[in-house]
């Protein structure tokens, strides 16, 4: 006998607690455990898996394998430190971990920032967004494999564009990844001088080689047979899961924060997200490629039309003790390459140089939640590819 | 067919790759070049006079985020330069093995004292190579060890909410005409 077990879809959920009786001599079930040192989980995400031949009956996901304890940590940190720190727990995309706690800040402390600073940081989160969806594209070509030509090329070619953004990070803040190029009230390094001269061929090389990465990944028939329908995820149960980010707009939940709820500068720019709705791995990949498009877009705005000005609101940092906020609290939502990232802040602790507590909301704890949904039915090549799409960061889904 | 087709097609695109520019570097033998700002080791500088900067506030101490930062007060006398009298350190100590380059020590330092230099520390065999003592950070003021563009005072300048509010500055892209000029070198594409 044999479990029949069909993928997800909205007539026919799966149900994720379903009981395996593991020693049952008919059903002949198999416990493989993926990872949490396996490279295609993208971190470290371990995966049980109870298999019936080459077919996935039950996914049980557990986290935690990078648990750092960072919020409770940053109850004991002063403001200023804390958004050092915070740019390790999305490892993918520190520049807007940043901004989303100095927004958090600036918030309770009533802070304004300076409009060039605003422009600044959208400026960045963009070319950071593009930097992000360039290793999930690349990771995903290697997790699909051998998609002939493409695989470990792609993952290759988007590494290697990856870099001209970090070159451009550099040369704005001297770190290539841990920036720490915010501060309370604005940003702490301005750019420097002839710095478009190096940002806008980098856009350029970029999107022209992401066309000959869709020629070579999207358009190809093998890719298309491994991705299109595999692992579909139903508006529904989206919804339920609260899905943001691409993951979500692949499903067809129309949200971006930043043209929802405009924060920095994307109020005064038009933004575009991109919005599928066949939420199969293909969809996922297809958005995140529209959205580097779209990214592109945004930050040539951007940089063109970065205001004069000073870059930060209040005095520079000169010691320790130079944010205090007393009391109060507060939600400050932002929109990372994954998702909604939220920042629970209240302040309070350490006579108000700490935060009394920082909750942080990880898009990609919500997506991983889909995975007990969405893998069982589908074969074990394709709970690969599946965890590929959803493009999870273990350092921000932990903490 | 297609699927013959679409290899030959990605193929195609690899071969296209085969002949671009190489764009790693062979790194122990060869090496990039680094940003204006890049920051990496640390130096303790002399003042202009040639005495030892650091006054030994302990501001760099406690506000860094790791707390590897260890700096011990040495004596208060006159200063044979100025005639004031001032504080000396009498130990620092920064754990390399934890810096997280976050730059805050450099952020914060009253008299400009700690800097970060522009070249990679060597690296060690030993955790021990990586603690910093006071003679290595002095050792690395030396001009093999560049300093980063970036000193305290530099930094408040540039984060000054003031900044830019008088007079135009010399330091930014002109807004609008960036985004037509034409690039200064073609891409490789
Ligand atoms: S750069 Fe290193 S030594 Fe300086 S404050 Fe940051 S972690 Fe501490
Ligand atoms: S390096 Fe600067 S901040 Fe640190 S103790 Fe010396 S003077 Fe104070």
């Amino acid at each position: 006998m044999s479990l029949s077990i069909q993928p997800y879809s909205a007539e026919q959920p799966v149900n994720p607690y379903l009981d395996v009786d593991l020693y049952d001599p008919d059903a002949d079930l198999m416990v493989l455990n993926l990872g949490p040192q396996h490279p295609s989980t993208h971190g470290v995400f371990r995966v049980k898996l109870i298999l019936d031949g080459e077919v996935i009956v039950k996914a049980i996901g557990y986290p935690g394998y990078l648990h750092r304890g960072v919020e409770k940590l940053c109850e004991k940190l002063n403001y200023s430190n804390i958004k050092a720190i915070i740019d390790k727990n999305d490892y993918i995309s520190p520049m807007i971990n940043e901004q989303a706690v100095n927004m958090a800040f600036e918030k309770l402390a009533g802070v304004e920032v300076p409009r060039r600073a605003l422009w600044l940081r959208s400026l960045l989160a963009e070319f950071q967004r593009i930097a992000s969806h360039l290793i999930a594209l690349g990771t995903f070509g290697l997790d699909v494999g051998g998609a002939l030509g493409g695989g470990a090329s792609a993952f290759m070619y988007c590494f290697r564009d990856r870099e001209m953004i970090l070159d451009v990070f550099e040369e704005l803040s001297g770190c290539r990844f841990h920036y720490n190029t915010h501060c309370v009230g604005g940003n702490r390094h301005d750019v420097p001088a002839g710095w478009d001269r190096m940002v806008l061929p980098a856009l350029e090389v970029i999107e022209a080689r992401l066309d000959e990465l869709v020629d070579m990944m999207v358009n190809n028939q093998v890719f298309v047979d491994r991705t299109q329908g595999v692992g579909v995820i139903p508006k529904n149960l989206a919804l339920g899961l609260g899905l943001t980010g691409p993951n979500g707009r692949a499903s067809g939940i129309d949200c971006d924060l930043r043209r929802d709820a405009p924060y920095n500068a994307y109020g005064e720019v038009e933004v575009r997200p991109a919005v599928r709705s066949a939420g199969d791995c293909q969809a996922r990949f297809l958005c995140r490629v529209d959205e580097i498009r779209e990214s592109a877009r945004l930050a040539r705005l951007f940089l063109a039309g970065l205001p004069e000005g000073p870059i930060s609101g209040t005095k520079p940092n000169k010691g320790p003790t130079s944010v205090k906020i007393k009391e109060g609290r507060c939600y400050v939502g932002l929109s990372t390459p994954r998702g909604e990232l939220g920042t629970y802040l209240i302040a309070g602790g350490n006579k108000g140089l700490s935060p009394y507590r920082l909750k942080i909301r990880p898009p990609s704890l919500h997506h991983l939640a889909s995975i007990p949904y969405i893998l069982p039915g589908n074969n074990l090549s394709d709970a690969i590819a599946i965890l590929g799409s959803l493009d999870p960061v273990m350092g921000e889904a932990d903490r | 067919m297609k699927y013959f087709l679409d290899a030959i097609r990605a193929m195609l695109v690899t071969l296209k790759n085969f002949f671009r520019p190489v764009e790693t570097v062979r790194f122990p033998f060869e090496k990039r070049e680094r940003g204006e700002r890049y920051r990496s080791s640390f130096a303790l500088v002399h003042d202009e006079h040639g005495e030892e900067a650091c006054i030994a506030c302990k501001l760099c101490e406690r506000i860094c985020p790791s707390e590897i930062i260890t700096v011990v007060g040495g004596e208060k006398k006159l200063s044979e330069a100025t005639g004031k009298k001032r504080q000396y350190v009498g130990d620092f100590t920064l754990d390399l093995n934890a810096c997280i380059y976050c730059e805050l020590c450099v952020q914060v330092c009253p008299v400009d004292a700690i800097v970060m230099c522009r070249v990679p520390e060597v690296p060690g065999f030993f955790r021990e190579d990586l603690v910093l003592t006071m003679d290595k950070l002095y050792a690395n003021e030396a001009a093999a060890n560049e300093p980063t563009w970036a000193n305290a005072t530099k930094l408040w300048e540039m984060q000054d909410p003031k900044r830019g509010l008088v007079e135009a500055e010399p330091d930014e892209p002109a807004p609008e005409p960036a985004a037509s000029e034409t690039p200064s070198t073609e891409p490789a594409t």
